[in-house]
């Protein structure tokens, strides 16, 4: 009884140090490795400004939506509606504009608005009648693809979509720079100024990082949580609203698919610098190696299947090599 | 009292003891929890374990459990001392704990919860449940259990709850049975049939170790009683010497202080007035006045209500009766959030769960409740770091928190620094009341007297201050006044020289019996 021996050390402290780097920036190497990786194998096709640039524009509605569901991970909720969100308001503006005729500005307003209106219904969902954010988002998203349906009959808008629709998604109006990558780089910078540097942003952290506490330190949860639910929602409306303008028409689960790489993109971000945390940051180096993959499996011709497998398998090895070396790091 | 028909004499004459532990030890740190703590128990008895809170019985139950290893001393188990102890061994060696936060699922049946973690027969690879619940079933009976083995249990009473972990126990055939303040939250009707079961336990030969507060259940279930007083056992009670006077004397430790009534009338305006405040079961009409610059203590047993009084003053919870006025104006906050507005702060009792988010910055856990300070203005809402950086590092300054940096996690901290930053929030926003809940629970005796000098210092600014604790001579070293706490109600207010800590544990226990009369009286 009386030997109080110390546990024997399994890592050394320069191994953990070592460790704990490399959980922060592993992500990072291997964004860089994969892309001097295809740089390797496909010199021609794919290090050109070209691709580069062909990437990055099809990386930006991920980047936008992603973008939303981090304020919604960070006040520690998820919001599962955000790629049937987006499908129904694809559907929605063109509709308006096609069918109803309404002038192009005035529909996109509405339906950012409307993106809010969703956000706020998931928000109440979730802060006054307590049901669990999963339930309450999957709910309301099955619901928005039950209107987009009911909308649309199912049958895509194609027909009578105006030019100028198109082009809010395939102009380049500054410097000759994709309008969805002026865009991304708007709306990103906008959440990162917003999270890490203004008094809400802060309030954010505090609720998704201890809710207890932020609520004994006097702060409105139920407001904050709400108001990441709506940043979420318009986010989702404004990726519909440039998805149905680069496909000219409004289809019925054209957005659907976002929703998975969104989570991707936000967990990948999470084992990305910072240890275990959401932030803006990550979850665009997060998108990026998912649009940086899909384009290099594309350039080698790997069938369509193998896209899936690679999002979901660099998933798991990037956040649980990350989750792992933090776990020894601090063993 | 009444004595129980156990040969407890005969019992450790003739056979060894079931339990003997002598000469336990444990320091966390450089605090001694525990030192030189014995106890034996017999087999079938029903063996009574009190002390004051901070007395060590808790660690002492950790250490029997194999949740924490003593740094010395011996166990022994039927004359045979046992090694480390593990949760595994202590089961396999015949030892049960149930603790007040009982383990259960609620989706499942009584049956089910009586065998969680238990192997179970098997047909044919299925678990067998037909031919578990005959087995169960009269265990289940003689411990009193009335509902169906197959019910759910969410519906069952907290009471009901523990005579299932008490059949789980059997069916583990365990000869000791460890109860921590098995009666905390449960009606007099309630703990009548608890008391059954374990009479019953003891007549078939199972032990029982009863922890409590409550002497009455003490004496009149307990042959033998250990006291425990500073990490020691002081003394072990049984037959005629088993007296409710006894035991406090011995809880106490030398004789008890009567209480100066010594009113000063000579104090400035009166700050939060409280009156009939109330939320049962935990809080049944306090009353009092809390004026600037004073230190007002709240002394009690743990589960006197002290905390709950707190929240509702903050308003974590709502009150359902009384009232309060702040400042000479009415005051009912409907959240923490309206508390802080009208100038009232928390510093909580469970800093790492309810203070801190433990992976941010020393700045940032400082500035969440001080966004106004640290912004460029109205607006525009924008953090500025400079604002931010000079306010940290000047309550690390202030308080001397030892830290490399502003931006180091909190996490890092020791858990007086970490307090320092919890109270420094609070400091910044000179609230007009605090309220600290345990403040130097867990916290080193030098930071201790700088978290009390804050204190002081604070309430020597005008803040009108409440400070909750348990540690013994915390209230007598700091507070200008004491509200002595017992279930839900004050029943001593203690002030001046009156304030001891012989005082305020008398206070807490005499108040509890004045109180269980009352409860005794009443036909529910």
């Amino acid at each position: 009884m009386t030997d109080a021996t110390v546990r024997p050390r399994l890592l050394s402290p320069r191994t953990k140090v070592w460790l704990g780097t490399f959980a922060r920036w592993g992500t990072i190497l291997g964004l860089a490795a994969m892309i001097l990786a295809f740089a390797w194998l496909s010199p021609r096709a794919f290090p050109t400004v070209l691709n580069f640039t062909n990437v990055l524009n099809q990386a930006s509605l991920t980047m936008i939506i992603a973008g939303g569901l981090t304020v919604a991970v960070l006040v520690g909720e998820l919001d599962l509606s955000i790629g049937f969100a987006a499908s129904l308001h694809g559907v929605l503006v063109t509709g308006l504009i096609v069918a109803s005729g309404l002038p192009i500005p005035l529909a996109v307003v509405l339906i950012l608005a409307a993106g809010a209106l969703v956000g706020l219904v998931n928000g109440l969902i979730v802060t006054k009648m307590k049901v669990n954010s999963v339930i309450a988002t999957l709910g309301v998203g099955t619901v928005l693809t039950g209107l987009s349906f009911a909308y649309s009959s199912g049958v895509p808008i194609v027909s009578g979509v105006p030019e100028a629709f198109l082009q809010i998604s395939l102009g380049r109006w500054l410097f000759g720079i994709p309008n969805n990558i002026v865009l991304m780089v708007l709306v990103l910078g906008g959440l990162w100024l917003l999270v890490e540097r203004t008094a809400l942003g802060q309030e954010i952290q505090a609720v998704g990082g201890n809710p207890a506490a932020a609520r004994l330190a006097g702060i409105d949860i139920d407001r904050i949580k709400i108001i990441g639910f709506v940043i979420s929602g318009v986010c989702a409306a404004l990726v519909g609203i440039l998805l149905a303008s680069r496909l000219g028409s409004g289809t019925t689960s054209a957005a659907d698919s976002y929703l998975l790489t969104a989570f991707a993109s936000v967990f990948l971000g999470s084992a990305t610098l910072r240890d275990g945390e959401f932030h803006i940051l990550g979850t665009l180096v997060g998108a990026l190696i998912i649009a940086f993959g899909f384009n290099g499996l594309n350039i080698f011709g790997a069938p369509t299947w193998s896209q899936y497998v690679f999002q979901g398998s660099i998933l798991i090895i990037a956040v649980g090599l990350s989750s792992l070396g933090r776990h020894l790091a601090e063993s | 009292m009444q004595m129980s028909a156990m040969e407890v004499g005969q019992g450790r004459r003739a056979v060894p003891p079931l339990l003997a532990v002598s000469g336990l030890a444990k320091a966390y740190g450089g605090a001694r929890a525990l030192s030189r703590a014995s106890l034996e128990i017999g087999p079938g008895e029903v063996h009574g374990l009190v002390g004051a809170n901070g007395a060590g019985k808790s660690t002492f139950i950790k250490c029997l459990a194999g949740l924490t290893r003593p740094d010395s001393g011996t166990i022994e188990i039927d004359g045979q001392p046992v090694g480390p102890l593990t949760p595994q061994a202590a089961g396999d060696l015949g030892m049960s704990f149930i603790h007040q936060e009982l383990a259960f699922v609620p989706g499942m049946t009584v049956l089910q919860n009586i065998m969680l973690g238990l192997p179970k027969k098997t047909r044919w690879g299925m678990v067998d449940w037909a031919a578990i619940a005959r087995d169960v079933a009269p265990v289940a009976a003689r411990t009193g259990i009335t509902a169906p083995l197959s019910a759910n249990v969410k519906g069952l009473s907290i009471a009901e709850n523990w005579l299932i972990n008490i059949c789980r126990a059997q069916m583990r055939r365990a000869r000791l049975i460890v109860m921590d303040e098995p009666t905390a939250s449960l009606s007099a009707k309630e703990a009548g049939a608890l008391f059954q079961a374990i009479r019953d336990l003891s007549s078939a030969g199972v032990a029982v170790l009863y922890v409590s507060h409550r002497l009455d259940e003490i004496l009149d279930l307990c042959a033998r009683v250990t006291v425990f007083r500073d990490g020691q056992s002081v003394a072990e009670l049984s037959g005629a010497t088993l007296t409710r006077r006894n035991l406090i004397d011995q809880i106490v430790g030398g004789r008890r202080a009567e209480a100066a009534a010594k009113v000063d009338h000579t104090r400035p305006q009166v700050v939060l007035s409280v009156r009939n405040l109330a939320r049962p079961p935990r809080v049944h009409g306090v009353s009092f006045d809390l004026r600037a610059g004073e230190v007002l203590g709240i002394g009690g047993l743990v589960g006197a209500g002290r905390t709950e009084l707190a929240r509702l003053i903050f308003g974590a919870d709502m009150a359902l009766a009384g009232e309060m006025r702040l400042n000479g104006t009415s005051y009912a906050p409907r959240s923490p959030a309206a508390a802080v507005k009208a100038g009232v702060g928390l510093v909580p009792e469970e800093r790492r769960a309810e203070a801190l988010v433990l992976p941010k910055s020393v700045a940032f856990n400082l500035q969440i409740a001080n966004l106004a300070k640290v912004v460029h203005g109205r607006a525009l809402p924008f953090v500025s770091t400079r604002r931010r950086e000079a306010m940290a590092l000047r309550i690390i300054r202030d308080l001397a928190v030892k830290v490399p940096t502003s931006g180091t996690p909190v996490e890092r901290l020791s858990g007086g620094n970490q307090q320092k930053v919890v109270i420094g929030r609070w400091l910044l926003r000179a609230p007009g009341v605090l309220i600290l809940d345990e403040p130097t629970r867990g916290v080193d005796i030098g930071a201790r007297a700088e978290i009390h000098r804050l204190i002081r210092d604070l309430a020597a600014s005008g803040t009108a201050i409440i400070v909750i604790s348990s540690e013994p001579d915390e209230l007598p070293d700091l507070a200008d006044r004491v509200l002595v706490m017992a279930e839900g109600r004050v029943v001593r207010e203690l002030t001046g020289s009156g304030i001891t800590r012989q005082a305020i544990v008398a206070a807490s226990y005499a108040g509890q019996a004045d109180h269980s009369e009352a409860r005794n009286g009443d036909p529910t």
